[in-house]
């Protein structure tokens, strides 16, 4: 480091850590506060936009393959009107996993920037890798996202369908979490699945 | 003189008695059954039990049929949808045929004399879909197959235990393999009791179905039909005791049962079918055969 970027790290360091003489405790607390609130609003509100589905779709990966087989799904249109759009699949509610998930999503900033999956033929490639990163996380929290909106203890069995009804009290029964069965329920089965990823 | 023509008179008719179907005067006086046959595309056992996929899915009910729920436990309400989903080609029919229907309701009526099974069948005529005509003899074919408990998994599915990936008519199958059952031996009893009648001879034809499919005419099972605009009835009648090769029909007890129809002139896989059910012999079942 050159010796005038050296004495001007220093000057700033001094007066950080030097009491001021012009402004009072107060209102550099009113102001600090007043920032702090800025900036963690700041902060959540572009977390939040990383939360939309515009934004997911905005990687033209994501729109051309998962988005487009979605759309043909009951999470994208049904009787009800209820929506789930990406983040609520695919990003947990719950502030600190989300945070720990947003960090881990840096691998996608980077597998855009390099194009790992940014042809169709690609994205074909590496659909089973992608999927089996979703199943095995939805096994370990307990089909987490899923339960965000879905609960056995919320099911009204006698309006489902017979074989529906079955099969949920079966699950229960046999303690098996929502993607055991559920697999492919918005996006296509990879057509190289082994016998071990399927997990009913 | 007279008395000697009556005698001949009443000799002649006690035989006619024994040969001719003496079927129930009264049909209409035994409860019918409504079945609803679908048409079931590509469906063998290896994609029931979760062996293969098709159209990228697994039979979602493989885990409940390896558990022991039968295949109407969770399908016997949705039968018709189920055949209208497949025959439209949504689902595992790789080569759909516009207007073939999805299913075919059938009315199933059934008795017996103590020597024979009488069993009647009425259905609708479906509108005409077109289509190859690979059996051009026979317009249309009724079957059933009985299990008496031998044939593995017959008990939860019916007659599917026949169906498999490498049958003839299936996508990957072999033109020169009928229908099977696992470990199927006439010997060991494992087979399932096959009879049918066919509209172009008006005919009997009964066989089996063990390591493979045998069917001939037959003059043990007599089977006759007729159809009133479109409203086909057939009946047809089978010796309780049967011969070899035969399942042997006993008061008291209950038969796993599947039906088909081979709906314009269709073979192999192409048939519309029913889930399993229970035939009792004056014993509970899903259709029973009374004593008249």
């Amino acid at each position: 480091m050159s010796d005038q970027r050296t004495s001007r790290l220093k000057g700033l360091l001094k007066l950080l850590r030097s009491p001021t003489s012009k402004f009072s405790l107060g209102s550099l607390l009113i102001v600090g506060f007043a920032a702090g609130i800025i900036f963690w609003g700041g902060f959540n509100t572009v977390m939040e936009w990383t939360n939309t589905e515009k934004f997911c779709i905005s990687c033209h990966e994501m729109e051309n393959n998962v988005y487009k087989e979605y759309q043909h799904t009951i999470h994208y249109s049904n009787r009800t009107g209820v929506r789930a759009v990406c983040s609520d699949c695919h990003v947990p509610q719950a502030w600190g996993p989300k945070m720990i998930r947003k960090i881990q999503a840096s691998r996608e900033v980077w597998g855009k920037i390099t194009g790992t999956i940014n042809t169709p033929e690609k994205f074909e490639a590496k659909r089973l890798t992608l999927a089996r990163r979703e199943w095995n996380r939805m096994m370990k929290n307990d089909s987490l996202e899923c339960r965000n909106c879905h609960d056995f203890v919320s099911m009204d069995k006698e309006v489902q369908s017979p074989r529906a009804k079955r099969m949920h009290e079966r699950a229960v029964a046999d303690g098996m979490t929502c993607i055991q069965c559920h697999q492919g329920i918005a996006h296509q089965l990879p057509d190289d699945m082994t016998d071990d990823d399927y997990l009913d | 003189m007279k008395k000697l023509t009556a005698a001949i008179i009443g000799v002649t008719l006690g035989l006619s008695q024994g040969v001719a179907v003496a079927e129930p005067a009264d049909w209409s006086a035994i409860e019918a059954k409504e079945i609803t046959l679908f048409f079931p595309g590509i469906s063998p056992m290896e994609w029931i039990t979760g062996k293969i996929r098709i159209d990228r899915a697994r039979h979602g009910g493989a885990r409940p049929f390896a558990q022991g729920d039968t295949c109407i436990d969770c399908h016997g309400q949705e039968v018709a949808e189920m055949g209208a989903k497949i025959a439209s080609g949504e689902t595992l029919e790789p080569d759909p045929l516009a207007g073939r229907p999805g299913s075919i309701p059938l009315n199933v009526q059934a008795a017996h004399d103590g020597s024979n099974l009488y069993m009647r069948f009425s259905w609708t005529q479906p509108a005409a879909a077109g289509g190859d005509k690979a059996d051009a003899e026979n317009p249309v074919k009724l079957a059933f197959m009985l299990d008496a408990g031998k044939v593995e998994t017959a008990d939860q599915s019916g007659c599917w235990a026949s169906c498999h990936a490498d049958s003839r008519t299936m996508p990957e199958g072999d033109a020169g393999k009928t229908k099977y059952v696992k470990d199927g031996s006439v010997a060991a009893g494992v087979f399932y009791d096959l009879v049918q009648w066919r509209s172009g001879s008006n005919g009997g034809y009964a066989g089996h179905v063990a390591d493979q499919r045998v069917l001939e005419a037959s003059d043990t099972v007599v089977a006759s039909g007729s159809q009133d605009g479109d409203t086909w009835s057939v009946v047809i009648q089978r010796p309780l005791a049967g011969g070899e090769a035969d399942i042997a029909l006993e008061a008291g007890k209950a038969y796993n049962v599947g039906f088909a129809i081979h709906n314009e002139h269709t073979e192999g896989r192409f048939h519309h079918v029913s889930l399993g059910y229970k035939l009792g012999i004056d014993a509970d079942g899903d259709i029973t055969a009374k004593k008249f």
